[in-house]
């Protein structure tokens, strides 16, 4: 960041901030809590839209009315379009509001942010637009703390590229904003969980599932000992909040319809169909808590006002093809991954979609009944999915604000990052009740080095010489194919379903009776093998492996309570 | 496991493998454990010794 805006530590006042296409939000730290700031509207989600009208500035919801009335001097849905050339970007979600211009390659928009009446319209550039809206989000969490907000942590898409990065560090830097680091936004959600007093550091699979307005981004990460490895990323720019506000518009125009055979599709006029878009989302929200929902327009087309509600159950099969593309996002970046949804620990839905219950439960149904799904849903514990990012940044800036900005360049740099991981689980062999040899994992696969771990295994029963042996491990998933029914059967039962329907239903059931598909450890190479003299009956042993960052491996072992044990090392 | 009749070692330990596998990838540089890994890191200490710290 050299050339960026720093500020001495002492004097820093330091905010988290999610900045996104659709909405954006603050948050500081209180007590090592993070606290989600709402700006002087209300707002904790704030929607991320600039507008002009008759000179005066207004941002986010306020500017988002402003779609209805002033459209041309309203800009939204720019976060996306920094660093990055004109041809590159995809204005699709501009057409209701201020246009994107070619202005030299660069992203520019035209509006009237002036007063006077005869002032020619301004060209302003989509950096220019970007700082002028985070000067105004940072006012508010200034105006809320009572003391000028000089730096913040703030996060971006895993996709975001170097000169999109640079290009938001510029234009937060023209905002009088120091930012401390740019973060990963599912890396963020997974931080606001992590960093809760009652969550305990842990080795898991984490799917952030971040779900937002014109985007859905899904991210899987080896979270091990609280430091995070982003293994696979997906993005998709199709199945979003706006194709399901597409779904609900596309109801509700074809009711006023119906119901004014002779008015003319509202949808047809920019001013109806902001309406319907505005009102549309309003009712997608309301679906997410309650089990019904109004929708209602003043002048929707021609005049006509139009009242109407619709249940969640019906908005949920229309949106059915929305839900299933989610669905198959997730599913394939845990395939980019190399693993499968049985290895998956946590799943956290993040973004203002996230909150539909329907595709929570729909996750719980992928994925096995051992998967946490963080929804508020699914889970009592679960954190408003729209304020995860926020808390996450503002944790991280909480936790670096004391370093001058060299040191967070250093702490950052690829050289740090940039580490070995184990590719397969090392752990000690150990018998389970019927005696078969399973594997015990210690370090799991994917650990960043250098790395220690210590577990507790049962030595056998009756106790006595115990040989501990220090073995690498995988998984892999084993399918039972349900038993093949004996052939006679089967055809006892296509007569008798000759007879009866309700009888061949049942035989259909049965045929479709699923697979099982389990995770099993399968036994790799062996590293060492140690033993442990009189153990006493029912004793456990103490299993220690530390792999250093050279890939060499310490690996003592003792019985619990013992003093002194067994230490080896192997080399790299 | 029980240990086998008459399996000996020198100091009770015999290592017969090293590590079959590990791939350069890249930490979030996020969080409370990774500041201390990086303080580790940069000053080359181990665990033991930061722990004294």
């Amino acid at each position: 960041m050299s050339g960026a805006k720093s500020v001495a530590p002492e004097n820093r006042t330091v905010i988290g901030l999610t900045f996104g296409n659709s909405n954006s939000s603050i948050a500081y730290t209180v007590d090592d809590k993070a606290e989600v700031i709402a700006n002087e509207d209300g707002d904790r989600q704030i929607p991320t839209i600039l507008s002009y009208v008759d000179g005066d500035e207004y941002y986010g919801q306020q500017a988002k009315a402003f779609l209805i009335r002033n459209p041309n001097n309203t800009v939204a849905y720019f976060r996306d379009f920094l660093g990055k050339d004109f041809e590159h970007i995809d204005p699709t979600h501009n057409h209701a509001s201020a246009h994107p211009k070619d202005v030299d390659g660069a992203v520019s928009f035209t509006i009237k942010d002036k007063a006077e009446e005869d002032a020619e319209p301004s060209t302003v550039s989509v950096s220019e637009v970007a700082t002028r809206y985070l000067r105004r989000l940072v006012g508010s969490a200034s105006d809320y703390l009572g003391k000028k907000v000089t730096s913040a942590v703030i996060t971006v898409p895993t996709n975001f590229s170097d000169k999109q990065k640079a290009a938001l560090l510029a234009a937060a830097n023209a905002a009088d904003l120091e930012v401390l680091q740019l973060i990963s936004e599912p890396v963020a959600a997974a931080l606001a969980y992590d960093a809760r007093p009652e969550a305990q550091v842990e080795d898991k699979i984490v799917v952030v599932a971040e779900l937002g307005g014109t985007r859905s981004d899904v991210a899987v990460i080896a979270s091990r000992q609280g430091m995070y490895t982003v293994l696979a990323t997906a993005h998709d720019y199709e199945f979003n909040g706006v194709a399901l506000d597409k779904i609900l518009m596309d109801h509700f125009a074809k009711e006023f319809l119906k119901r004014n055979p002779s008015a003319k599709d509202p949808r047809e006029n920019a001013r109806g169909l902001a309406k319907l878009k505005f009102e549309a989302e309003a009712t997608k929200r309301a679906l997410s808590i309650g089990a019904n929902a109004s929708f209602s327009v003043e002048s929707l087309s021609d005049g006509i006002d139009f009242a109407s509600t619709i249940n969640r159950l019906r908005y949920e099969t229309l949106s059915r093809t929305v839900f299933e593309g989610i669905n198959r996002l997730v599913e394939s970046v845990i395939k980019k991954a190399g693993l499968d949804v049985l290895d998956v620990d946590e799943v956290i839905l993040s973004g203002g979609t996230a909150h539909t219950p329907r595709i929570a439960s729909n996750f719980s149904n992928i994925f096995p009944q051992t998967t946490r799904i963080l929804a508020p849903s699914t889970n009592p514990y679960a954190i408003n999915p729209s304020e995860l990012g926020a808390r996450g940044a503002a944790l991280q800036a909480s936790l670096i604000q004391d370093y001058e900005a060299d040191d967070i360049d250093q702490s950052t740099h690829a050289a740090v990052t940039t580490v070995a991981h184990i590719s397969n689980a090392i752990g000690v062999i150990s018998l389970n009740a019927a005696g078969e040899e399973i594997f015990v994992p210690v370090v799991p696969a994917e650990t960043a080095v250098p790395a220690k771990r210590t577990v507790h295994v049962a030595a056998p029963k009756d106790g006595g010489d115990v040989l501990v042996k220090f073995v690498e491990g995988n998984t892999h998933i084993k399918v039972t194919k349900p038993e093949p029914k004996p052939k006679e059967d089967k055809t006892a039962k296509v007569e008798d379903a000759a007879d009866s329907d309700e009888e061949s239903d049942f035989s259909d059931d049965e045929e479709e009776e699923e697979e099982k598909r389990e995770k099993v450890w399968k036994i790799g190479n062996t590293l060492a093998e140690a033993a442990i003299r009189n153990v006493k009956k029912g004793g456990k042993v103490e299993v220690t492996v530390q792999v250093n960052a050279d890939l060499s491996v310490i690996l003592t072992t003792r019985e619990v309570g013992a003093q002194g044990g067994v230490r080896g090392q192997l080399n790299a | 496991l029980a240990l086998p009749e008459g399996w000996t070692a020198e100091k009770d330990i015999k290592t017969v493998g090293k590590l079959s596998g590990a791939t350069q990838r890249t930490l979030e540089p996020v969080g409370p454990y990774f500041l201390a890994h990086a303080r580790r890191a940069r000053h080359k200490r181990t665990f033991s010794e930061d722990d004294r710290i």
